[in-house]
């Protein structure tokens, strides 16, 4: 009764004009940042941080938290319209979203997308009001093991993506990680595969890759087969989205929003690891599993609820326990200490209202990125009628933008436009490219907790196995895997009978 | 992804300007051998010559050695599998091309890789505001567009918008160039009120 009291003054506070005009402005700065690939939401929100000195210690976080909430939705609208992923999270909506828009249903797509996003960040931001307190205790108990068993969960839920080539989706995983081994080890400080180039001691960065493999290898295959992505248009309308379709994938918003909950509370585990886990289970539980990878809705919605279900649930960590659970929180956490805010358990005590307003404000932002969502994909979905060879080259022009904006850095754009040759290669003989990008994403992340785990537990590699979470989350990747291959395994069983 | 898991996907490329006869059996086929190959000599070319990798606990080399090991063993799955697949009558590599739903001019796919890869060379050379210019509107007129009054605002009003965007909004430092490009870029910054 308590909460709801002081969830009901949170509102007050945030629908005060000036509180409400900051979650607003925040919400269309994410979006924006969030679709332009190589902008990243967490640079947007880097880039804003000096901009909340100014501010209120509670305005300044509603003005990041709406950049958070509306920059993961918004790099799945590059994502589908194009195929290049604004943020790492959205790169599954690139595997059933850009399928739909080739088929003109970009309106559609677009509409699925912001409605599950929007779902799984409200629920999200209610598991953040009513269920902080027990989470955080639970979150308490993560070390590196754990960490390094929840990245591997993620890692191994890309075979679900491509049941029926296991073995070259498990090359393409590795290349990946291989591909992120470059530079400065975590823990040594020792630059591996460097070759003599001074820039590639710093490492390749996933978002070059990315935006190489996705958006170069698309533009000249549209390109080449001279294809189409205006909006079709049945009687005089654009295909859109009917509400009939929305219940259609209530299911699939379902699992994802809970999924996406789950993954969000682990400090570290983040956004991209839920989407893509969500997408891989969707998969095996969909009645159309077969056909995922070819523009199916379920397919587009769970990880789209996944990942804005992660928004509310990594803020539990870190207004609980004053643990980041992701870049974007750790830029949250940056601007309540540089206002003198601690957080953790006294925030509840000392300061309910600031809390309970930053409650009130992610639910009020998740509702109205509905709106600013599909604002904003109204705008780049015009964009879309633009003649093919100006939308192209526009696209080159920010992809290169894109990977030179990563650290301002020329080389980057050699590299992104390296692994453009790569990712057209890699379409034209079906090599998959998205294990790969998941491997740059995920591989550093896994080296990292694997090695601290190593040296924090004397270098004892049972350690994973003898912690009863780290266990558990190992044996779900296990299960997850036999699951993702039986159906395969039966099929090539009955072929030899 | 989609096209690795149809089966009926496999053929030789229908192309605009077709690949030889047999390519397309090949490459797929070469690409796990290259794969295998590099999985096996890129250890020892971890480190520098003059370094040596860190000898306390696992040490920097371990885990892409593991990695790189990883993918050994699974090309060579992967190469069993083709050698399998092509000694039996009827089994197709486990790659393939796609099918494409228009025809595929691999020429002009070529010469369009080239134009971006001498787009990302020449911006640091000409700076962004040239070199953008002048791709755009390459771009525009080899993918077709030859309207001169849309080519034009197009390239001019789009280049300059996004110097606004992302030089003058996110301050971004994009290449300006070097010597009278450098000037020229400056001179085009001050009078869009950028700089």
């Amino acid at each position: 009764m308590a909460a709801l009291e002081l969830l009901g003054g949170g509102f007050l506070a945030a629908f005060q004009f000036w509180a409400f005009m900051t979650i607003v402005t925040g919400l269309l700065v994410g979006v924006v940042a969030g679709a332009l690939p190589g902008i990243s939401f967490v640079n947007a929100m880097a880039m804003a941080l000096p901009f909340t000195y100014v501010m209120e210690p509670t305005q300044s976080m509603l003005f990041l938290g709406g950049i958070y909430v509306g920059g993961v939705f918004g790099g799945s609208i590059s994502a589908i319209l194009i195929n290049v992923p604004g943020t790492p999270a959205s790169l599954p909506a690139t595997w059933d979203g850009y399928p739909m828009t080739k088929r003109g249903e970009a309106k559609r797509a677009l509409t699925i997308a912001v409605t599950a996003s929007a779902v799984g960040g409200l629920v999200s931001a209610l598991v953040l009001t009513f269920l902080s307190a027990p989470f955080a205790s639970f979150a308490l108990k993560f070390s590196q093991p754990e960490f390094f068993a929840a990245t591997l969960l993620g890692l191994v839920s890309v075979i679900a993506i491509a049941k029926d080539q296991p073995v070259i989706t498990m090359v393409s995983l590795l290349l990946g990680i291989a591909i992120g081994t470059v530079g400065v080890d975590p823990l040594y400080g020792q630059a591996r595969f460097s070759f003599g180039v001074p820039e590639m001691e710093s490492g390749i960065r996933f978002v070059v890759v990315m935006i190489g493999l996705f958006a170069i290898g698309e533009v000249i295959d549209l390109l080449a087969t001279d294809r189409d992505l205006r909006p079709k248009k049945t009687g005089g309308k654009a295909i859109g989205a009917k509400f009939r379709d929305i219940l259609n994938v209530k299911g699939a918003i379902a699992r994802g929003t809970g999924i996406g909950c789950l993954i969000g509370m682990i400090p570290g585990a983040g956004a991209t690891p839920g989407a893509v886990i969500a997408y891989g289970i969707e998969k095996q539980v969909s009645k159309r599993g077969s056909e995922f990878g070819t523009g199916v809705e379920e397919g587009l919605a769970a990880p789209e609820a996944a990942k804005n279900a992660t928004t509310g649930a990594a803020m539990v960590p870190l207004l609980t326990l004053g643990i980041p659970g992701s870049a974007a929180t750790a830029i949250m956490l940056a601007a309540m200490m540089l206002h003198g805010v601690s957080p953790g358990p006294l925030l509840f005590i000392m300061d309910p209202t600031m809390v309970y307003t930053i409650f009130a404000a992610m639910i009020i932002a998740n509702i109205l990125m509905i709106f600013a969502g599909i604002g904003v994909a109204q705008l780049f979905s015009t964009l879309m009628r633009t003649p093919p060879a100006i939308l192209a080259a526009f696209i080159i022009v920010l992809s290169v933008v894109g990977a030179f904006g990563v650290r301002n850095n020329i080389f980057d754009v050699y590299v992104c436009l390296a692994f453009g040759v790569l990712g057209w290669g890699m379409k034209r003989v079906g090599f998959p490219s998205a294990p790969l990008v998941l491997g740059v994403i995920l591989g550093p992340l896994a080296e990292r907790y694997f090695l601290t785990s190593m040296a924090n537990f004397k270098q004892d590699w049972t350690v994973f196995f003898t912690r009863p979470i780290s266990a558990t989350i190992l044996g779900f990747a296990l299960i997850f895997i036999l699951w993702s291959l039986a159906p395969g395994l039966k099929r090539a069983l009955r072929r030899q009978e | 992804m989609a096209s690795i898991q149809n089966k009926e996907q496999y053929r030789t490329p229908r192309t605009g300007g077709r690949l030889p006869p047999g390519l397309g059996l090949l490459l797929p086929t070469l690409l796990p051998l290259g794969l295998l190959v590099m999985a096996m000599i890129l250890p020892g070319f971890m480190f520098e010559s003059d370094q040596t990798a860190s000898t306390i606990g696992l040490g920097p080399a371990a885990w892409p050695e593991a990695i790189l090991m990883a993918m050994a063993v699974f090309c060579v799955l992967w190469i069993a599998r083709d050698v399998w697949a092509l000694g039996a009558a009827g089994r197709r590599p486990t790659l393939s091309f796609p099918v494409e739903d228009d025809h595929y001019h691999f020429g002009k796919a070529l010469i369009g890789l080239l134009l971006i890869i001498a787009y990302g060379w020449s911006l640091p050379v000409f700076g962004f505001a040239v070199t953008t210019t002048i791709f755009i509107m390459i771009w525009c007129l080899f993918g077709g567009l030859r309207n001169v009054l849309v080519l034009i605002p197009v390239t001019v009003i789009g280049t300059i918008g996004l110097m606004w965007l992302f030089m003058g909004l996110a301050l971004m430092p994009l290449p300006r160039g070097y010597g009278v490009f450098d000037n020229f870029s400056i001179w085009l910054l001050r009078a869009t009120g950028i700089y």
